[in-house]
């Protein structure tokens, strides 16, 4: 029996029953309000949706509201809070120290991609991070800032 | 077609009846359609873009729009270097279309270029006007008033700061054109260490964005808003046949659906995001006629070689001596022929528009180089004048040249002022990808060849493209005959070679065709680039010698800013040593818009006919940098799109639109693929700043085919080189 609600960055929310079949990137953004979560394709292709279930980075486009029901969701508004007592969570430090973003629009869904890769994978190899983060396009081509500042926090958090 | 005098040519008529001067078209006819902004960026509108805050901080409205290119960024340093101030104490706001006076549409890589000047006047005015008001509060004169961080000081040593300056008979203070004493530039005195201009700041709004904090125009939300769709016809030309749309009214929380059968539109409104798919796909529509044009359609008419075939080419951009001659006579000689195909923008946000159509104002929110174009847009299209308009201008979720008119913004324009609601209209990817214009294709045909030492005997470039300056997006049909007598300064940006040849000939054809095309990153720049740059290797190959050498070698002593630019990437990549068995190197250069000079090497793996772009070197001399980190972080940009189209982006028509309207069949570079990019940045003491945004893109596609050539033999003349 899964629950009624869908924890929300720390916070147990209330899906009405209408909206279960909704896709969850359109509850996040449309119904909760937590707009850093971004539409891009539709088809979870290009990864600007991306979130965490459960600690694991997925599409928030390719599953319906209700197939969160009783489980943990993380998006970018809840990625500090989830780890630390800081603002900001050390991937989003690092992305502010490599200056990564430009237009902006794909990072919160490469941060949150990141952020999944250095919990399971604290010290990750250039493949491993290029491997991972294929699934999140950028069209400004910050790719290589993007390993950096992935590099950057690895480094961050081996230093303590 | 208009009649012209005999013994005139067509042009000749256009410049007499004063439709045409110098190559633009003159607007001043009152049935013009309404057009994108032009006006220069001007220091007399300077005091409306800065204001000193009762904080002592500088409010600085940004006449350029942000689309993540740093341009926001990069003026407020300007401010804070006039004015004396820490980066920090500069307050960046987006202006609103009523807040500033109009400015050129941010594009062309111009916004650096045109507005330092401008900003750095302004601030320093402001700054005198501060220096004013402080020598009266001093009681002294204001030529002994010295500046301090972030305000002044007497001979005395009494220390004022700007805070104190805004007392209490004003909350605000904008400079004062009157004040009538000259305003020393600190931004171009060389006799000053410059404080802020030429580091790497870190650009204003990075936190909001890694919180997902940054507002784009999809996240905004307006009380009582409506949400909105509406369906077009699937080509262009086509119409709207028939509609059938009970189904969709009867559904519960629709508030109206709207058949426009003279547009050739449906329009559908509903009171809950989450029910607008299902009215969408309750709508039964028929759409008929227009251009069902498909991709071979396309290649036939934009077929260079058919061109040549029948010799005709509506304009000569280039012509000297006596190239056909100097031909025969050449000891190596290439004739070659390099296409391009229709590429997209893709930027990652799909455009959106929130629109509220009061009976007061129109209040829109979106993201566009241009708010003023879209304020005379959404003005036409509700009724109302400039005045009855206030656009809201978000930064852009990657623009591209794709952001001039946002197209959803306009739909939620049309649908708000028949509901009198505010409403949301957002594309889908699909939308996107199929609804907005696109670079057009190129078809190049190049005779070329040199003389025995390897120096060019004569150059012959024909080309056929489709308009881009002139697009028809912008332009209405009822007057592209007049738009088409003009050679469109978009198709052949980047089309005359840099390199000393005195026998030359640059003809090409910008042809319209069914599918609107428009501006691309860097316009024809890529594309004329990439024929250019892969036709100099193959002579460089033919003539036996090394690809550098040879372009330097066919250099002009005009262009010594492309041969340090091309030295200096030599330099940067260690050109001269060898390179590991089954890699290779190509190099290409571009002289762009005569401002930024830009020379790339790109090292490729070829492994299993899988071409993998691993490093690029670029050296890059705009001027004076303004902002280091943010111009290295437009040429890293460049050159993974410029890796990108080369590899793998094409856009197939078929029943006259893009069939590839998805990342699965129009594919973008990923981060797999990206290659480590190393940039120098060549900086010529006293040349002003020019523009980042996009030369790179220009050379990096040659500069990966020709390194393909060095890893494997094989040229690759038609891109992308993975279909």
């Amino acid at each position: 029996m899964r629950g009624e609600g869908i924890e929300v960055n720390g916070k147990e929310v209330r899906v009405p029953e209408e909206l279960h079949e909704v896709r969850l990137l359109d509850v996040l953004r449309d119904h909760l309000g937590l707009r850093g979560t971004k539409y891009g394709c539709g088809l979870g292709l290009c990864g600007a949706c991306t979130i965490h279930l459960d600690g694991a980075a997925i599409r928030s486009c390719q599953i319906p509201a209700g197939a969160a029901l009783g489980r943990r969701v993380t998006t970018i508004e809840g990625l500090a809070g989830s780890s630390t007592e800081a603002r900001l969570h050390p991937v989003q430090e690092a992305w502010i120290a490599e200056a990564v973003p430009q237009c902006g629009y794909c990072q919160p869904g490469q941060i949150m991609t990141a952020a999944a890769l250095l919990a399971r994978s604290p010290d990750p190899p250039d493949a491993e991070i290029r491997a991972e983060l294929s699934g999140n396009l950028c069209r400004c081509g910050t790719y290589p800032r993007i390993r950096r500042a992935i590099r950057h926090a690895a480094a961050e958090s081996r230093r303590g | 077609m208009a009649e012209v005098a005999p013994g005139l040519t067509r042009r000749d008529f256009l410049i007499r009846t004063g439709w045409v001067a110098g190559g633009t078209t003159i607007l001043t006819t009152c049935s013009f359609p309404t057009l994108p902004t032009f006006r220069a960026p001007d220091a007399a509108d300077a005091p409306s873009w800065l204001q000193l805050l009762p904080d002592g901080r500088i409010r600085f409205f940004s006449p350029k729009s942000e689309m993540g290119q740093g341009i926001r960024t990069g003026l407020a340093q300007v401010v804070a270097e006039e004015l004396n101030v820490e980066f920090a104490a500069v307050e960046v706001v987006s202006p609103d279309t009523h807040q500033i006076p109009p400015v050129l549409v941010t594009a062309g890589s111009r916004s650096m270029k045109s507005c330092f000047e401008p900003v750095s006047q302004g601030a320093a005015l402001l700054r005198e006007t501060l220096r004013e008001r402080a020598a009266l509060r001093l009681g002294v004169n204001a030529v002994s008033v010295r500046d301090e961080r972030g305000g002044f000081a007497s001979s005395e040593g009494t220390r004022i700061a700007y805070a104190e300056l805004v007392g209490d008979e004003a909350s605000i203070i904008t400079a004062d054109p009157e004040i009538g004493r000259s305003s020393p530039r600190y931004a171009v005195d060389r006799s000053r260490k410059l404080e802020c201009i030429g580091r790497s700041q870190t650009p204003v709004d990075l936190e909001a964005i890694v919180t997902g904090g940054e507002i784009y125009t999809r996240d905004v939300v307006v009380p009582s808003m409506l949400y909105g769709r509406v369906l077009r016809p699937p080509r262009s030309g086509a119409g709207l046949a028939d509609a059938k749309v009970e189904a969709a009214r009867g559904i519960d929380g629709v508030v109206e659906v709207i058949v426009d059968r003279d547009e050739g539109r449906v329009g559908v409104l509903t009171e809950s995001p989450f029910i607008l798919e299902r009215a969408v796909g309750a709508l039964e529509l028929e759409w008929g006629g227009g251009a069902a044009v498909g991709q071979s359609d396309l290649e036939r008419e934009l077929d260079v070689e058919r061109a040549r075939e029948r010799d005709e080419f509506e304009h000569t951009a280039d012509s000297e001596g006596h190239p056909l001659r100097a031909a025969a006579s050449a000891v190596h000689r290439l004739r070659t022929r390099y296409d391009t195909p229709l590429w997209a923008h893709a930027a990652m946000e799909p455009r959106a528009g929130v629109v509220s159509v009061t009976p007061d104002r129109v209040e829109v929110w979106t993201a566009s180089q241009d708010p003023w174009y879209m304020e005379g847009l959404v003005a036409k299209i509700t009724g109302r004048g400039r005045d009855g308009v206030i656009v809201h201008n978000l930064r852009m979720g990657g623009a591209f040249g794709g952001r001039k008119r946002c197209q959803a913004t306009l739909e939620a324009a049309w649908l708000s002022s028949i509901v009198g609601r505010p409403v949301r209209v957002q594309w889908s990817r699909g939308e996107e990808f199929r609804d907005n214009y696109f670079q057009p294709p190129f078809s190049h045909f190049i005779d070329a060849g040199t003389d025995a030492e390897g120096r060019l005997s004569h150059w012959l470039h024909d080309f056929t493209a489709c308009p881009i300056g002139f697009d028809s997006a912008t332009i209405p049909k009822r007057l592209h005959w007049l738009a088409d007598q003009v050679s469109d300064p978009g198709t052949r940006r980047g089309a005359l070679t840099p390199y000393r040849v005195s026998d030359r000939r640059t003809r090409f054809s910008d042809v319209r065709i069914p599918i609107h095309t428009g501006q691309w990153r860097g316009l024809g720049a890529a594309p004329n680039t990439t024929a250019i740059e892969v036709a100099m290797d193959e002579l460089a190959q033919i003539a036996g010698l090394d690809p550098i050498e040879f372009r330097l070698r066919n250099l002009g002593p005009d262009r010594e800013r492309l041969a340090t630019v091309l030295r200096e990437a030599a330099r940067l990549s260690s050109w001269d040593e060898a390179v590991a068995p089954g890699r290779g190197r190509g190099v290409a250069c571009v002289v762009y818009e005569e401002m930024t000079y830009v020379a790339v090497v790109l090292e490729v793996a070829v492994e299993d006919g899988a071409i993998r772009p691993l490093r690029a070197w670029c050296a890059h001399d705009c001027g004076l940098v303004v902002n280091p980190g943010q111009v290295t972080a437009q040429i890293e940009g460049n050159i993974a799109w410029g890796c990108s189209v080369a590899l793998q982006e094409r856009a197939e028509i078929r029943d006259g639109a893009n069939a590839n309207d998805s990342f699965e069949t129009y594919p973008i570079l990923r981060q797999m693929d990206s290659p480590e990019v190393e940039v120098s940045l060549v900086e010529r003491p006293g040349d002003p700043p020019a523009g980042a945004g996009e030369p790179a893109i220009a050379p990096t596609p040659a500069a990966l085919v020709n390194a393909v050539f060095a890893a494997t033999g094989t040229r690759h003349r038609r891109l992308p080189i993975r279909v």
